[in-house]
């Protein structure tokens, strides 16, 4: 059943996407002698209001299908044949119950239903603060994607060489920046951060796991953090976005480590609206929906809906 | 005259000994253990776990020069290196067939030895009265007893020189620091520019050969190692003096070839005869063969410079030269007998350099930090091999080699430099590695509170000080649970004079270990804005400061 406001929700995005697609290919073949620019675009019209879906379960594997039912299922997100990046938060040398990496589970039953959409190839990378093989191994994401023996599903590590320079157009702090290509080419980008707490940022949830995709040093990022993530998000906007609330760490983020920092919640938070989703989120965390800054900024600038009162909340 | 020809059962072993193609068998025994080196050396690094499944390190483990200088320098018996035991025992019974059949060094250089054709100091040649040998070879040969005697009377006097002169360090260090990297970047660099600059069609297939290759033969990351120069120039210079002999450094230099040597004058396994043919009627005789000069002015076969490379076995045109185990009688060569010129020569060298040494060694630079788990510099000195294993295994590039920073002594020793690489939290591989305990290895629990250093900020760099703009990326890297940077809101001006509200970290000293990763992702171009110091090495008014911060502990 499709909500009408859930139908492609990428038109317009993918009209500008495959310009600019054309626009990567014609410079790294060479042709164009400035990297391809990406134009901010207002958030399309919505029809109605943003679905927000709250999932509570224990069987975390059946909680990511529970939480996606209200939302059509992976269906309108994963075109047939297409490619499809779910990019969790890998970025941290930690075990599953340190709260630190979005949990294995939820990340192999999302590439799961990916695949029972139809994608061609679902790709799950994330570019770790750790060393890579650490973090790909301790989260035990890359054993659970593993796990499901299927070719189309890969879970490597990123390659050096595949960061290329994308300009932002309207960018409001940065103008130019270094993303993935993988990223950059898909058709869907799956956004699966888990909710912690982060000194600078205080909590880092959807909006700002886009940190995984992008190249150069990411500690300039935390000038004027708030405006960067947007800029950043504007590039590579995830067309869902689903928060690995299972258990939250709330204290000493993002790196964590002590087990009495955990806070189990059993929780999944989905929208296909970024901001909606982290305004919830923080709600976890016994804040208002605007407490962080960079939730009010991006919902200033048009990325989505941060007042709870103007989203549709459907609890599973 | 075989005096054995009466006995069937001796003429048979003979005759099955001479059937056997030794030279063919040694030379693939030579590669097979050669590609298992290699192999070694590429799983010498991590793997994402905890453990590594092999090492090169076993190379250190077997041999008995390393587990003599070990355990004279430390004073201490060190179970780690019990396997050279069975290689001593196998060579007082098997001679030095370890520098024929098994030293990686020793492969290379018979493989170089073949492709250089010219040599300056020709093999012994045998004149035809059948008597005199070039000299300057024998008096060459000396030289190995005598850097023999120097590392060890050093190493029981407090100086380490095996790094130096050990055939398995000067290896392993040159591959690790040099020849890994430069082959990892020469051939990552043609595919590198398929995927920027060719269409799809041609990158379709280059990709997936870059793949296998990274996944099998290269490194699984592009190390760089400081001082690579001197460490290259080193082996160089080994594989260079094949120009003047053949396995110029096995006969003349190699102090673990000297010991083997020592061990394989009391062989059992001796040859027959023992001493090149009156008679000898083949275009080039055993002495001219033999790789190692090993056939003295006599042309008697010393059994201290023989190798078991089986040349002569298999060249002798009559299959008279063989092997045979004998209990009594040495095969027929001069006594060996060191001059004690030379002795007390190699002895005063072996006291000297340390009095030399530690008189001219400073103290520690404040900013040189030693990998986790070392506690005793003098001890570490001692112990560590400059093998370069640490070097190899760090999972983050982190450990480099120390050029005189710490002394003349601490050449090639490791150090960690947050600025290239941190220490992994949860990471123990180069405790795991290192062949003699220099770097021991922590329970994971030891090593988390182990304090290598502590981190120290500079306010005249670091942003929220320095310009007022918010950043503490250190903070949020910081892998102790409850982390050892904090930060405390305050109020400032930045660099446009706007008033701002910024977190300015400081250390938590209590808790810092000195892993260095704060320095690591500083991302301010240039000099970090902090900086991991030794523990002594940190100003008073700095731990004051910072304790004033602290709310409450």
């Amino acid at each position: 059943m499709h909500d009408d406001d859930n139908k492609d929700p990428q038109t317009a995005d993918s009209l500008n996407r495959r310009r600019f697609l054309a626009g990567l290919a014609a410079w790294s073949a060479g042709a164009l002698a400035a990297p391809p620019v990406f134009n901010l675009l207002p958030a399309a019209a919505q029809t109605g209001k943003p679905v927000l879906v709250v999932a509570k379960g224990t069987d975390y594997e059946a909680l990511v299908a529970k939480a996606m039912e209200p939302l059509g299922g992976l269906e309108p997100f994963v075109k047939k044949g297409g490619r499809v990046v779910v990019k969790p938060n890998m970025g941290w040398d930690r075990t599953p119950e340190q709260a630190a990496n979005t949990h294995p589970l939820v990340v192999k039953a999302m590439v799961k239903l990916c695949l029972a959409a139809g994608a061609g190839k679902v790709m799950v990378f994330d570019r770790s603060c750790n060393d890579c093989r650490r973090a790909y191994a301790s989260s035990g994401i890359m054993a659970a994607v593993e796990s499901l023996h299927d070719p189309r599903a890969t879970c490597v590590y990123m390659d050096d060489r595949k960061f290329l320079p994308v300009a932002i157009k309207n960018g409001k702090a940065i103008n130019e920046w270094e993303f993935y290509r993988d990223a950059l080419e898909a058709d869907s980008y799956i956004n699966l951060p888990i909710a912690k707490h982060h000194g600078l940022a205080r909590l880092t949830l959807g909006l700002k796991n886009v940190m995984g995709v992008i190249g150069g040093r990411r500690g300039q990022i935390h000038q004027s953090l708030p405006d960067k993530l947007v800029d950043l998000n504007s590039v590579v906007k995830p067309c869902l976005t689903l928060v690995d609330a299972t258990r939250i760490l709330l204290r000493n983020g993002p790196s964590g480590g002590n087990l009495d920092d955990v806070k189990v919640l059993h929780t999944l938070v989905a929208s296909p609206d970024i901001v909606a989703a982290d305004a919830f989120a923080t709600t976890l965390f016994d804040m208002s929906p605007d407490a962080l800054e960079t939730t009010r900024v991006a919902a200033q600038r048009g990325l989505g809906i941060m007042d709870l009162h103007k989203i549709k909340i459907v609890r599973v | 005259m075989n005096r054995q020809q009466g006995n069937p059962v001796k003429s048979q072993f003979k005759s099955i000994f001479a059937e056997i193609p030794w030279t063919w068998l040694r030379r693939l025994t030579q590669l097979v253990l050669l590609l298992l080196f290699l192999y070694l050396f590429r799983m010498t690094e991590s793997n994402g776990t905890d453990h590594l499944n092999a090492a090169a390190n076993i190379i250190f483990r077997i041999d008995p020069l390393t587990s003599v200088c070990t355990i004279l320098a430390s004073r201490q018996l060190i179970p780690l290196l019990w396997p050279a035991v069975i290689t001593a025992a196998l060579t007082l019974l098997l001679g030095r067939f370890f520098c024929g059949w098994i030293c990686p060094l020793g492969t290379l250089l018979d493989v170089a030895g073949h492709l250089i054709p010219r040599r300056l100091l020709h093999d012994c040649k045998v004149p035809s009265d059948g008597r005199q040998c070039q000299p300057a070879a024998l008096t060459l040969s000396k030289a190995r007893y005598f850097l023999l005697t120097m590392i060890m009377l050093s190493a029981l006097l407090g100086v380490q020189l095996i790094g130096f002169l050990s055939p398995f360090s000067i290896l392993l260090r040159a591959m690790t620091v040099a020849l890994d990297p430069f082959l990892t970047w020469i051939v990552s660099a043609p595919f590198t520019w398929l995927v920027r600059y060719a269409p799809d069609s041609v990158t379709g297939i280059s990709e997936p050969i870059f793949a296998w290759l990274k996944g099998h033969i290269l490194a699984f990351a592009q190390g760089t190692f400081l001082w690579s120069g001197i460490s290259l120039s080193i082996l160089i210079a080994v594989f260079a003096l094949e120009l003047v002999d053949r396995r110029f450094w096995c006969r003349y230099l190699c102090p673990s070839g000297a010991l083997f040597g020592i061990l394989a004058r009391f062989s059992l396994l001796k040859r027959i005869p023992g001493r090149v043919c009156r008679s000898c009627q083949a275009e080039t005789s055993c002495a001219e063969k033999c790789r190692m000069g090993a056939f003295n002015e006599n042309e008697d076969l010393l059994p201290e410079s023989c190798n078991m490379c089986m040349d002569c076995v298999s060249g002798c045109p009559l299959k008279r030269a063989g092997f045979r185990f004998k209990l009594s009688g040495q095969s027929a060569a001069a006594p060996y007998a060191q001059s004690r010129r030379l002795f007390l020569a190699s002895a005063a060298a072996g006291a000297a350099i340390p009095l030399v040494a530690r008189s001219v060694s400073a103290e520690l630079p404040p900013a040189l930090i030693r990998p986790p788990g070392v506690r005793l510099e003098p001890e570490f000195l001692d112990l560590c091999l400059r093998c370069g294993e640490c070097l190899k295994v760090c999972t983050t590039n982190a450990l480099q080699p120390v050029l005189f920073e710490a002394g003349l002594t601490g050449l090639f020793t490791p150090r960690l430099i947050p600025r290239m690489g941190y220490c992994e939290y949860n990471c123990r591989l180069c405790g795991q590695v290192c062949p003699s305990g220099a770097i021991p290895l922590l329970p994971l629990t030891e090593k988390h509170k182990f304090v290598m250093g502590l981190a120290v900020f500079n306010k005249k760099l670091c942003l929220p000080y320095a310009k007022g703009e918010s950043c503490i990326t250190c903070e949020e890297h910081c892998p102790l649970p409850q982390k050892a940077i904090e930060f405390k809101e305050v109020e400032t001006k930045d660099t446009s004079g706007n008033k701002v509200k910024v977190k300015q970290p400081f250390t938590v000293f209590s808790r810092c270990i000195g892993c260095g990763i704060c320095v690591t992702k500083c991302p301010i171009e240039g000099d970090a804005g902090v900086e991991v110091l030794r523990k002594d090495a940190v100003p008073i008014a700095v731990k004051e400061e910072y304790k004033k911060l602290e709310p409450s502990l």
